[in-house]
């Protein structure tokens, strides 16, 4: 048998549930993975191996009483640390937040322990998800498992590390431009954002609220569907969210038709591009149609989405005052007009660099020239888009334009680090679903899909991403970790 | 674009204290996006789009519900006495 660790979330409740391994095993097996390996990868933030293993206690005594043990009974799941989980500190990876210990669990974490799945742990990422490489993390920066002199993505980049490291079964991320799906795509695992409010927000620490959505980093597509069927669904505590239907594993489409974007295609590396062209020949292949397609409003939309998510973090962000919640500093050498300016010093750079952006997007004078454009342009691509899906069911090409380059590579100049969001951030404008999957390698760096759909049509990107899943061979796991 | 007196007022209203450091770093750092989303001016304003991707009108929303929290204090500088500690006014 492989190791406990290599298995996929099916296999481990299938495991469970057959009695060939306790969920205290699986669990101490993954603990006993990431203390051999997560000081190379740095992925974790906290790993709560007493509240995991206790979970797992709890399981496997329901087992022996016959009980019902939910459909992710024994699954771990990591949690990028800006989910809230009671009782487990929830950082941000901000020194804002060091000590912050949430006394609530968000939507997500409720129906995911409701289901039997056990939390192990809290995940790195760029401070406040801001970042596409988790180097922006006030903690240490998380290594890529496929080159360990890479970076991971991000932001949620501990997310796609443990997972393609085998640390935890599954995890989630957040994604307000790309977060999931670029980490997903250099970490070669499957990493899905959902439709804007299919999953409910409650307990996500907010960056940028119009734009961001919680979604599952997994192995295979199959779990990603598991994950989801578990987290989504309206929700009383968010406004925003909205009622939906399962994903089925097997459904009854049949052949889609498929649009690569040509603009995505052209901008991106050689290698990336090619191994995107043979993924659609392979779409071909299965009976799917092809063709090319164009997107007008393209160049505006990576301006609009740094007008859009700065404006927002500026205002979100406002409320680290650190008298409600924060971190060790002392109140009593401060008055009041100096207190915050200097609590807020701590911030990262990038965090205090999109602050000081939003301030200025939303001054007077410039709210109208950027902000209220940039605001307009979202609507006219969502318009743009969904008139495509009138025509095509899934609109595809490459995730990042880039292969995974070194750490330390980009980090001095932000403005380029923001140029590798260009693919991602059209789903979170326009408030789609969208799914990277793992396609390929270039010099043993990973390559993932980017496919997107009309809003709420997840089944199509489960059909398509299944049906590539099958035809494509490639490894799955890092041999250097 | 983005002076070093005009990034020292957008410091204020974020109530941000930036060290020398990055007062002398930040304005070309962020006069690159501020060029970048430029771009977005050649949009010629339409006031057919409607732009309400997302609002929720007030009368939808939920009824606020008032429960006891069952873990640790939620805020941090909360005294013994229910007090809530901030910084002196002067």
């Amino acid at each position: 048998m492989a190791h406990l660790h290599d298995l996929l979330a099916y296999e481990v409740v299938e495991g469970i549930k057959g009695q060939q391994f306790t969920a205290e095993q699986y669990v101490g097996s993954m603990i006993k993975r990431i203390e051999d390996v997560d000081s190379k990868l740095r992925s974790f933030i906290t790993v709560d191996s007493e509240g995991a293993l206790s979970s797992a206690k709890i399981i496997d005594r329901k087992i022996k009483e016959k009980v019902d043990i939910g459909t992710l009974a024994g699954v771990t799941i990591g949690i990028k640390d800006n989910i809230s989980t009671k009782g487990i500190r929830t950082t941000c990876a901000s020194k804002i937040l060091e000590d912050y210990v949430p006394s609530y669990d968000a939507t997500v974490i409720r129906k995911l322990k409701e289901n039997g799945a056990i939390i192990l742990g809290k995940l790195n990422l760029d401070e406040f998800g801001m970042g596409s490489t988790t180097e922006y993390s006030s903690f240490y920066s998380t290594h890529n498992p496929w080159n360990l002199d890479y970076v991971p993505g991000g932001s949620s980049g501990g997310s796609g590390a443990a997972v393609a490291a085998g640390e935890c079964t599954v995890s989630l991320g957040s994604d307000t431009g790309g977060s999931i799906r670029c980490p997903a795509s250099f970490c070669s695992v499957v990493g899905l954002k959902p439709t804007y409010g299919r999953v409910s927000r409650y307990g996500l620490i907010s960056y940028a609220n119009s734009l961001e959505q919680i979604g599952p980093i997994c192995r295979s597509v199959k779990d990603a569907v598991m994950i989801m069927n578990i987290i989504s669904g309206k929700d009383i505590m968010d406004n925003t969210s909205i009622q939906s239907t399962p994903i089925a594993i097997k459904s009854k489409l049949g052949k889609l038709n498929i649009a690569i974007i040509k603009e995505l295609i052209n901008g991106s590396d050689h290698d990336v591009t090619r191994t995107v062209y043979s993924a659609s020949e392979k779409f071909k292949d299965i009976g799917y149609s092809c063709e090319e397609v164009s997107i007008k409003n393209l160049d505006y939309a990576l301006p609009s989405y740094y007008t859009l998510a700065s404006a927002e973090a500026s205002s979100n962000l406002a409320r680290y005052d650190n008298i409600r919640y924060g971190f060790d500093f002392p109140i009593e050498e401060y008055k009041w007009d100096t207190y915050f300016s200097n609590v807020r010093k701590n911030f990262g750079q990038e965090v205090k660099r999109r602050i000081l952006i939003g301030s200025y997007v939303l001054s007077s004078g410039y709210y109208s020239k950027y902000y209220l454009k940039a605001r307009m342009l979202r609507s006219l691509l969502k318009l743009e888009l969904l008139k495509l899906f009138n025509k095509y069911d899934l609109l595809i090409g490459p995730t990042m334009p880039i292969l995974p380059f070194k750490i330390g590579e980009k980090i001095d100049d932000p403005f380029k680090m923001y140029l590798v969001d260009v693919n991602t951030v059209l789903a979170n404008l326009a408030g789609i679903p969208a799914i990277s999957i793992p396609v390929g390698f270039s010099n043993g760096l990973p390559i993932g899909l980017q496919i997107m759909a009309a809003p709420c049509q997840e089944q199509k990107l489960v059909d398509a991403s299944l049906a590539l899943e099958d035809t494509i061979d490639i490894q799955r796991r890092p041999k250097s970790i | 674009m983005i002076s070093i007196e005009e990034l020292k007022y957008l410091a204020e209203i974020s109530k941000i204290d930036l060290t020398d450091d990055e007062i002398n770093r930040f304005p070309p750092q962020l006069n690159k996006t501020i060029e970048y989303i430029d771009i977005l001016e050649e949009l010629a304003s339409d006031e057919s789009i409607t732009m309400d991707l997302h609002e929720i009108n007030f009368d939808e929303l939920r009824d606020d519900v008032v429960k006891k929290s069952d873990g640790q204090p939620i805020i941090k500088n909360l005294t013994e006495e229910g007090f809530l500690r901030g910084p002196k006014m002067k």
